[in-house]
């Protein structure tokens, strides 16, 4: 053990299916500063193991059963809005609960293995571990954990609520999390700095939870913070008052400079006031702790950065088959004019790259000392010298890699050749900014560029092999509805599968959505008027990133809410890729791009699940026939649970756009509690129908939640009883005419929503694939 | 959180344990509410391969 040790944690909730980069690059620098002893530590994917476990999940169904049980519901004539959330929770776990426990090791197998790559498992599993996260959401409720996203009832807007959400030990899961996981080892290693890393809003309540927990446990540990959120809050963070109970210190942009004088001057006795890009917490005269902001400090010359180092990194957690490493190829963005965007101000002060050969020589280092040849190149954007440099030092190098990145439409440099070379260079995805079909918005918006080009520079990249996604945007100042519709129809006549008037296919088959916001940097936030935009302050907010608005014309935030829905659904008809379950593939960074890696190109891919589908239509098409009607089965793990009052028509309220504007958003953490009341005015109440019982009915992996009568559950147990529906319809003495094909209806129906099953003897081969038992 | 995983049963025994048999003979067939109901999820904007957290 050195005199000095240092941990790096990143906090939960971030994503769990690859690592963290900015741990590793901040460990490398570090060491070669001469600090030996550096631990990194990935407490978010840490946390999402422990509680994607048996144990936890049935731990949860418990806690979740005494704090908010069914049964508390069953009595009450009606269900207000306010408490919708709640009941949808409680009727849930009481059907998916121990069901989910006793699969969800099963699941991360599947997630982390072979099994990944097969439609018929992979996509079961990833239904398994996105539901049981609603378990465990419901063992802390009204607190959220899923894939993506972690809320409380607490604003990250108001200091006051996020220290209180970091002592509330009724809400706050990670609080238990870090004493049982982290702590111990923390206290047995006793650094003297811990740095923690906070990217997302939803890291800023668990960061600041750990914070405290450390300090109270070692007094002498220096804690500080860093990371993109906090380049944005950070100097409202520090002036918040007693925000030192969880944190000394505050680093600014980029960490690395900051970070190893503040390492140095902890050991050897320097002031803090002399380092820049630091604030830090100092007690004044009067005996008060106040926040010191230090000036900024320059950047780091990228290109003599070292290699990130990810030793240490429990590889084996991630909730994927192969890990995909990230790489920072630049940081910063070269055209720096979009006016929506402030995301390169997060890593400023301005653009630094390292050189081609550097990247080249670095990626292949990293994949014969790690072993994975997947990469994810950190970036805003490639410049177009660098398109056309780093694939042929990647290819002269022999790196051997496969990549992906994001992208800014450049018609000069993703030329049919150039596209070529990359793809030869292993690059397998891009990500576009396209935005909008709009001219009028593009120009708004600075872009610099045309719906065509962007058109333009796909069709080369597709046609390369390499899968390109479109981002896309809605709501931006000023849009109406006719131009969001505008949008969506050029992404849909382009839609691969579907041929243009020049007989040619359209290159559009990822699109990522957005709906736009406001943030405290942005063009639009610190120059309202040219965009016709009213800011709406809230003096409360003292750590208020995102803010409300009034668009004076176009859309509002509500209305473009309601545009998201419509262009989603637009997109799914349209889109193959994201067509039914398909979809699965895309909320999960890195796992798609892992099945380009394998070798399937994106229409190979399509073909890939489409053969799944296919198959399952099959059996479903199969299953029309008699005697494969007959053969159905239900599912062994299918389970029941009756219910007061009706599940769909709760989650439909809660679904509406005002019902979600009222709950913390997914990207700005931010919400409206006023929206509550409104929500619940237009939303309303239900009423028990105690004469028309319901009950709702789950097979892990193989289904949503479904609704039946109570009628529909008597056929379901007598069906799972008899074995088989022909066994059901020999004992019934074989009704036939209306009775018969009622039942007949309505046992395909259970079948094609994933509750029954044709064992796969009774099958033709054709049908098989899909089989959802096989994998059970 | 406690880990009492003996004091577990399965989702099997738990549905065992709750559920009388349904006497199949006793379904009124003619007049069984047999309608189904399911929830259509809706996308968020965290589900589209982009800032997915």
């Amino acid at each position: 053990m050195s005199d000095f040790p240092i941990t790096l944690l990143f906090p939960p909730q971030a994503h769990f299916t690859q690592p963290y980069m900015g741990l590793a690059c901040l460990k490398a620098w570090l060491q070669a500063q001469g600090f030996s002893d550096v631990q990194q530590v990935d407490a978010s994917v840490l946390s999402y193991d422990h509680f994607l476990s048996p144990d936890y999940l049935r731990w949860a169904v418990r806690r979740s059963e005494a704090r908010n049980g069914l049964e508390q519901f069953e009595d009450r004539d009606e269900l207000s809005f306010s408490n919708m959330d709640a009941y949808r929770s409680a009727a849930e776990v009481a059907v998916s609960g121990d069901v989910l426990a006793d699969r969800v090791d099963g699941a991360k197998a599947v997630i982390r293995g072979d099994g990944f790559f097969d439609p018929s498992q992979y996509i079961p599993a990833s239904r398994t571990l996105f539901h049981s996260l609603r378990v465990v959401s419901a063992a802390w409720a009204p607190t959220k954990l899923t894939p993506h996203n972690f809320t409380m009832a607490y604003s990250i807007d108001r200091s006051e609520d996020v220290l209180a959400a970091t002592l509330d030990e009724d809400q706050n899961p990670y609080i238990s999390f870090y004493r049982e996981c982290i702590l111990p080892d923390l206290i047995k290693r006793k650094p003297r700095v811990l740095g923690i890393s906070v990217i997302y809003g939803s890291q800023l309540i668990p960061a600041l939870t750990l914070g405290r927990l450390v300090k109270e446990a070692l007094p002498d540990c220096h804690i500080t913070a860093g990371g993109g959120f906090l380049a944005y809050i950070g100097a409202k963070l520090l002036a918040a008052p007693a925000i030192s109970a969880c944190l000394d210190s505050i680093v600014f942009h980029e960490g690395e400079k900051p970070l190893e004088e503040l390492c140095c001057a902890l050991r050897d006795g320097g002031d803090l006031s002399k380092i820049h890009s630091l604030g830090y917490y100092a007690n004044g005269d009067d005996g008060v702790v106040r926040g010191i902001k230090n000036p900024g400090g320059h950047p780091i010359a990228l290109n003599d950065a070292p290699m990130p180092d990810f030793d240490g990194t429990p590889f084996e957690k991630y909730f994927s088959p192969e890990v995909v490493l990230a790489y920072d190829v630049n940081r910063g963005c070269y055209y720096g004019e979009c006016s929506f965007c402030t995301l390169p101000t997060v890593i400023g002060p301005g653009y630094r790259t390292r050189n081609a050969e550097t990247i080249a020589a670095h990626v292949k280092t990293m994949r014969e000392k790690y072993g994975f040849s997947n990469f994810n190149f950190i970036t805003d954007c490639l410049p177009p010298g660098m398109i056309r440099e780093l694939p042929e030092q990647l290819i002269e190098q022999k790196s051997d890699i496969l990549w992906w990145c994001d992208a800014r439409v450049e018609p000069r440099a993703y030329t049919k050749e150039g596209a070529e070379r990359l793809y030869e260079s292993g690059c397998r995805k891009l990500l576009f900014g396209f935005e909008t079909a709009v001219p009028r918005l593009l120009k708004l918006m600075k872009k610099g560029q045309t719906p065509k080009r962007t058109l333009e520079v796909a069709t080369n990249c597709n046609n390369a092999g390499i899968s390109v996604t479109f981002y896309a945007m809605v709501g931006f100042p000023s849009e109406t509805v006719e131009e969001a519709r505008q949008t969506l129809a050029l992404l849909r006549a382009n839609a691969a599968g579907t041929r243009g008037p020049d007989g040619r296919m359209g290159p559009v088959r990822e699109v990522s959505l957005q709906t736009f916001h406001v943030d405290e940097v942005a063009e639009v936030f610190r120059d309202p008027t040219t965009y016709g935009v009213e800011l709406l302050p809230d003096a409360n907010a003292d750590l208020q990133l995102y803010h409300d608005f009034h668009a004076n014309d176009g859309m509002s935030q509500l209305e473009a809410a309601e545009m998201f829905d419509e262009i989603m659904a637009g997109l799914r008809e349209s889109l193959p890729l994201f067509h039914e379950d398909t979809f699965f593939y895309f909320t999960q960074k890195s796992h798609y791009f892992l099945h380009l890696a394998s070798g399937l190109s994106p229409d190979q891919f399509i073909e890939h699940c489409r053969a799944a589908g296919i198959a399952r239509q099959a059996e479903l098409k199969e299953a029309n026939r008699a005697e494969f009607l007959l053969a159905l089965q239900v599912l062994p793990d299918c389970s029941t649970r009756e219910i007061p009052f009706s599940y769909t028509e709760v989650a439909r309220r809660l679904a509406h756009p005002l019902a979600r504007a009222a709950r913390p958003d997914f990207l700005t953490g931010t919400f409206l509690p006023d929206l509550e009341i409104e929500a619940a005015k237009v939303l309303g109440s239900l009423c028990q129908t105690k004469e028309k019982k319901r009950v709702l009915a789950y097979s892990p992996g193989s289904t949503e939640f479904v609704e039946l009568s109570i009628d529909g559950e008597a056929v379901l147990d007598a069906l799972a009883d008899a074995g088989s529906y022909g066994n059901l319809i020999e004992t019934l003495d074989n009704p036939s005419g209306p009775e018969r094909e009622r039942l007949d209806t309505f046992v395909h129906e259970l079948h094609k929503l994933g509750l029954l099953f044709i064992p796969s003897s009774a099958l033709p081969s054709s049908a098989r694939h899909a089989n959802l038992t096989e994998t059970k | 959180m406690n880990n009492d995983s003996n004091e577990k049963k399965s989702a099997e025994e738990v549905k065992a344990e709750a559920k009388p048999k349904v006497d199949p003979k006793k379904l009124d067939l003619g007049a069984l509410d047999l309608s189904v109901e399911k929830v259509e999820e809706r996308i968020s904007p965290s589900e589209t391969n982009v800032f997915d957290k």
